[in-house]
């Protein structure tokens, strides 16, 4: 929304004020702005000329030669326009050579040269109102009033610079109030202490006379609805004046009758509609819902279906307007009409709301109304139209009395405001002086009290706005200044805050993953493509899917982190040899509901090793999350082969399971060799999934310290002999239940497989370390652990070698 | 041989060993096994008894001042090499050395994790809710009911089973009020909630559909010297956001509406890139808005089961992605979702 600078000084005197300096106090005070246009700016070089005499161009049909007396501005100079418009006589605005033209409608700045067009010497250029940028007017030249002074700058004697503010309609959502010039107007006055005129005298109505009657169905959609009908209307193009002046605020102009009641809307933010008389007939005019499957078309020329929920005006029973939204198309006012119906009323926000948002249809109407608009303002505009209108076409009057069948009273609403709460909230105290000057300054009547502050609301503010004594707080707040609120720290407390344990323990995983594992951390979308789904092999499974995409494949909320980052690993081998992800974050389970019906939500921390070329990193993978796992005081067993379950991507028989005290928690495995082929991946690619709060259920471990062995240990390399089949950890645990206490620690520092051993075979080559806490072993006791290997191997079907 | 004679022999075969090498050798060949001096000295036993202290006297004063010549020249060795390892001619300090793989957490989480440092260390909780939320929680017990246009602006993603994607981490004040309440309320309490927020956007350089923000919530009674007010929030985002953005910020706080928040706020800083003397950046403003805040809204106090007479409340939501495009000097936000590791290789550090 536009605000004009020049249109606010009608309502306060804001000479002496800054534009930059009312931008920054608005901000403060009341709303955010967006920006400062200067409007019709670079016009000071314009002169006002007389066309004194017109002549064809002797070789094009389409040009005049003009001589133009520009008085004490340049003389008479002769210029080639090419208007169809011009005439001798005319008081029209020129620019000479070596002046610029100001870039407007999209054109550059345009640097005026004396030059030949088709042999005719041309001394400048005679503008029309587009090339000016005041509308966009390009028929012909701007031809001015009879009176204007020869030879004068154009700026000097029109009005037509102005500063506009951009208002962010956002910040102004909640204030109906603010959707006019009045509304800035009024805080303006009391941001400046300054006075605000009444926003127009009330003009005399007869009592009698042509009347249109109105007829409310709704009286809830329609709280209030004003008719009159106003004759003697001469409906061509505005004046200069309102045209310039809508123009600053972007509004077009339309004809006289129209512009009127787009005055009236950006001044006092009630929208108006004017019918031609000859539509609404003798009415009545009737105001109910539509009918379902009844329809309309809007003067933009589209036809709307509607259904019971729409309001509907009526020339008895034929729509007429959608109220509050777009008139009817051939209901607006022509050429040739003399006498309006003039429609100035109040319809209910969420109707309109509704209405305009299921259409798609929203209009400056609308966007006003679907903000509460106060009732009394239909008829207070009624009485501004009248005058504004009867400033440029006198002979405009009304025809009859108001029709307002339901009429607006309003019922004064008290809040209460306590001096105790004030200060409790803004954390400052404020004399009542100032408090009160400030709550009148809005135009709040004030009742000082033993506690406080009676407050009644004016009407402006009390549809939706003012409703309860923190209203008032920040009234008093936005006015005083938040940046007058001196800062202070809050109170201390001296107990440590609540520990949530799991999401330090995500974040721990997060920090470990990424700095001991050289992982890079990504983010991905909560949606997963369907596309990537399929790959994965998960496309069937149940999912939380969203109504209203970002696009038609992307409905899906990931149940796993793992399938998005699979593909995000595939996006990072286009450039790199090797990829090391990973990704904290949730999935959710359609098929299991809590108590709230929201679907049961899993929190992950995946990883991703992908490599083109090389070694599998799978057991590198499968180390760096034991490792993680110690690291953050969550550790694991990972011997359980396991063989998948709802993810498919997972290799079905190349996967290990995390497992703390028997509760699984997870896994690592080799990527699905069927999957990496469809996302584009290396089979040497590793994947591990955490379950967060799986980890998190059984606690963490504190290491315990062992005491330093008081007596050198002995290391003993043993070389056994398996098949294929047989675990390492089988192996390794073997070897310590047969030395039993001496066995300090086992290591397994080669596993060789090759030509010199027996097909499907393995030699398991381990150095295992023997102790005693009470002596030196000697030889003897590695000869008889040795002993004790070879004797009982054939247990786990091993042999011990050399 | 002539005792005097020997040694001069043996000092001169000392002082002859030109390298390290050749001084082992020597002095194996002198105090080894067999060696010259080893023997030499064990060749008293065939003397006749009484010549026998005078010799081995001198033979010992021989083998020391051997041993101590052998032990000067290797102090000289040790002292010339150190010199060379000094001199360092051939030192090249720009060759690279073994790299393990590095990783990089995310630029969001690492200022994330600054920030829950920080609030922690004020004594804040660290809190968490569901991404997939309910429309009460995300939106009614806000002050946003049916109708309300607020429920438009915010561009909601509805899920086909009547739920949503939270369009902010509001819900999580609503939360935590209720569990707190069922827990016995015990003021005051101080809660932040980082997370994934959803707004249906088309996504662009600037703009996200999937986008982080932090909320900040403290509620206490409202009544003794423990009462909650504009004050203390200014007092508490200046910290905040002069930790994060590791300057001295100022900031400004003007009128913005949240249904949930009375008074709201808007908080501004002041732009980094054109130190406040206005820029394309901060749209000549010379601010940059950064986060709505404000006091909670009685309602918002009434829907987590508080007497809004009783309790007070302040709070703010802070756009993480904001705060970490201007602390890093991002100009697109894609990157964060983007998932490139030569995006994100590009953050090596850890949360201070």
């Amino acid at each position: 929304m536009k605000i004009s600078l020049r249109w606010l000084q009608r309502h306060v005197d804001l000479a002496g004020i800054e534009p930059k300096r009312i931008l920054a106090d608005l901000t403060m005070s009341t709303a955010e702005i967006d920006g400062l246009i200067r409007f019709g700016d670079g016009l000071e070089p314009l002169v006002i000329g007389h066309v004194r005499k017109r002549e064809k161009h002797p070789d094009a049909d389409k040009l005049s030669v003009c001589e133009v007396d520009l008085g004490k501005g340049g003389g008479v100079v002769q210029i080639v326009c090419g208007a169809p418009n011009v005439a001798a006589g005319q008081r029209v605005v020129v620019i000479l050579p070596g002046d610029t033209l100001p870039a407007s409608g999209g054109k550059g700045a345009l640097k005026i040269k004396v030059g030949k067009i088709r042999g005719v010497e041309s001394q400048g250029m005679i503008c029309s109102e587009a090339e000016l940028g005041l509308s966009n007017e390009n028929d012909g030249i701007l031809v001015l009033p009879a009176d204007a002074p020869i030879g004068e700058r154009f700026v000097d004697c029109f009005d037509v610079q102005d500063w506009v503010f951009e208002i962010d309609n956002k910040s102004v959502n909640h204030r109906p109030d603010l959707w006019g010039h009045y509304g800035f107007a009024r805080e303006l006055a009391a941001i400046y202490g300054r006075e605000l005129k009444p926003a127009c005298a009330p003009l005399p109505l007869p009592a009698t006379g042509r009347r249109v009657d109105v007829v409310v169905e709704d009286k809830q959609a329609c709280p209030r609805y004003c008719g009159l009908v106003v004759d003697g209307v001469v409906s061509g193009p505005s004046p200069h004046a309102l045209r310039w002046q809508l123009a600053a605020v972007g509004q077009r102009s339309i004809s006289l009758p129209v512009d009127v009641t787009n005055f009236v809307m950006l001044d006092l933010g009630q929208p108006m509609h004017a019918f031609d008389a000859r539509h609404v007939g003798n009415g009545p005019v009737r105001v109910r819902r539509a009918r379902n499957g009844e329809s309309i078309t809007t003067l933009d020329g589209v036809a709307r279906k509607l259904n019971d929920q729409d309001l509907l005006v009526c020339a008895d029973q034929k729509p007429e307007a959608l109220a509050g939204v777009m008139g009817g198309a051939g209901t607006m006012v022509a050429a040739d009409t003399t006498a309006l119906f003039l429609e100035s009323a109040n319809f209910h926000a969420s109707t309109i709301r509704r209405t305009s948002m299921r259409l798609g249809l929203r209009t400056d109407a609308s966007a006003r109304f679907e903000k509460a608009q106060d009732p009394a303002n239909a008829e207070l505009a009624v009485h501004l139209f009248l005058t504004e209108l009867q400033r440029w076409c006198p002979t405009a009057k009304p025809a009859g009395p108001l029709v307002d069948p339901l009429g607006f009273k309003y019922a004064p609403k008290t809040v209460t405001l306590r001096r105790a709460r004030l200060l409790l909230k803004l954390g400052v105290r404020l004399d009542d002086d100032k408090v009160e000057s400030i709550l009148r300054s809005l135009q709040f009547g004030v009742t000082t009290t033993k506690d406080g502050f009676d407050c009644v609301v004016p009407s402006f503010r009390a549809t939706k706005d003012i409703a309860i004594e923190d209203d008032l707080i920040e009234e008093v707040g936005r006015m005083y200044r938040y940046d007058n609120i001196p800062e202070r720290p809050l109170h201390g407390t001296s107990a440590p805050p609540p520990r949530n344990e799991e999401l330090f323990l995500a974040r721990r995983l997060v920090e470990v993953a990424c700095l001991e594992t050289g992982c890079s951390e990504v983010y991905n979308y909560s949606f997963t493509p369907d596309a990537v789904l399929q790959a994965v092999g998960a496309g069937g499974h149940a999912y939380v899917q969203v109504q209203n995409p970002v696009a038609p494949d992307v409905t899906r909320i990931r149940r796993h982190v793992l399938p998005s980052l699979l593909a995000s690993a595939a996006a990072n081998l286009r450039h790199a040899a090797e990829a090391r992800l990973c990704e904290h974050g949730k999935g959710y389970h359609a098929e299991m509901r809590d108590e709230h019906k929201l679907p049961h939500e899993v929190r992950e921390l995946a990883l991703v090793f992908a490599r083109r070329d090389g070694a599998h990193p799978f057991l590198e993978l499968r180390e760096a999350v034991g490792s993680l796992l110690e690291r953050v005081g969550y550790p694991g067993v990972m011997q359980r082969v396991w063989h998948g379950s709802d993810q498919p991507w997972v290799h079905p028989s190349r996967a290990v399971a995390i497992d703390r005290d028997g509760s699984p928690c997870g896994y690592v495995a080799c990527l699905h060799p069927g999957v990496a082929r469809a996302l584009d991946l290396p089979a040497t690619t590793a994947i591990a999934c955490l379950d967060v709060r799986a980890l998190f259920v059984n606690g963490r471990k504190i290491a315990r310290y062992v005491a330093l062995p008081t007596f050198p240990t002995l290391p003993v390399d043993v070389a056994l002999l398996v098949d294929e089949a047989v675990q390492v950890a089988a192996v390794a645990e073997f070897l310590r239940a047969t030395g039993r206490k001496l066995v300090k620690d086992v290591r397994l520092f080669e596993a060789y497989r090759g030509d010199r051993l027996p097909a499907g075979k393995k030699s398991l080559n381990f150095t295992v370390t023997l102790g005693a806490d009470d002596r030196t072993l000697t030889d003897e006791d590695e000869g008889k652990f040795l002993g004790k290997v070879r004797e009982n191997a054939g247990q786990i079907g091993a042999e011990l070698r050399g | 041989m002539d005792p005097q004679a020997q040694r001069d022999r043996w000092l001169a075969a000392v002082a002859a060993a030109a390298d390290p090498a050749a001084l082992a050798e020597a002095e194996n060949r002198l105090f080894g096994g067999k060696g010259e001096v080893a023997e030499f000295v064990r060749s008293v036993t065939s003397l006749p008894k009484e010549e026998r202290p005078a010799f081995g006297k001198l033979a010992n004063t021989i083998k020391q001042e051997v041993e101590a010549a052998v032990a000067a020249r290797k102090e000289q060795f040790a002292a010339a090499a150190m010199a060379r390892e000094l001199e360092g001619a051939a030192f090249d300090p720009t060759e690279p050395g073994v790299r393990k793989p590095r990783g990089t957490m995310h630029p969001i989480t690492i200022v994330q994790n600054e920030l829950v440092d920080l609030f922690t260390s004020l004594g804040f909780q660290w809190q968490d809710g569901p991404e997939v939320e309910s429309e009460f929680f995300n939106f009614d017990a806000l002050n946003i009911p049916g109708d309300h246009p607020a429920r438009e602006s915010q561009d909601t993603f509805w899920l086909t089973d009547k739920n949503l994607l939270r369009t902010h981490t509001s819900p999580v004040q609503v939360r935590t009020l209720q569990r707190a309440v069922k827990q016995g309320f015990q003021p005051p309490l101080k809660v932040i909630v980082p997370g994934r927020v959803f707004r249906s956007e088309t996504v662009d350089r600037t703009h996200e559909h999937t986008f982080y923000q932090m909320e900040g919530l403290v509620v206490d009674r409202a009544h003794g010297d423990s009462g909650i007010s504009i004050a203390n929030l200014i007092h508490t985002m200046k910290t905040c956001l002069r930790v994060v953005l590791e300057r001295d910020v100022q900031v400004r706080l003007r009128p913005g509406f949240f249904p949930f928040v009375e008074p709201g706020f808007e908080l501004d800083v002041n732009c980094p890139f054109c130190k406040g003397q206005g820029c394309a950046v901060c749209k000549q403003s010379g601010w940059i808005e950064i986060l709505p805040c404000g006091m909670v809204h009685p309602n918002v106090l009434r829907a987590g089961g508080l007497d809004p007479e009783e309790f007070v409340g302040f709070a703010f939501g802070m756009g993480l992605q904001r705060v970490v495009m201007l602390r890093y000097g991002i100009d697109d936000i894609r990157q964060f979702m983007g998932g490139d590791q030569r995006f994100l290789a590009q953050f090596p550090e850890v949360s201070r």
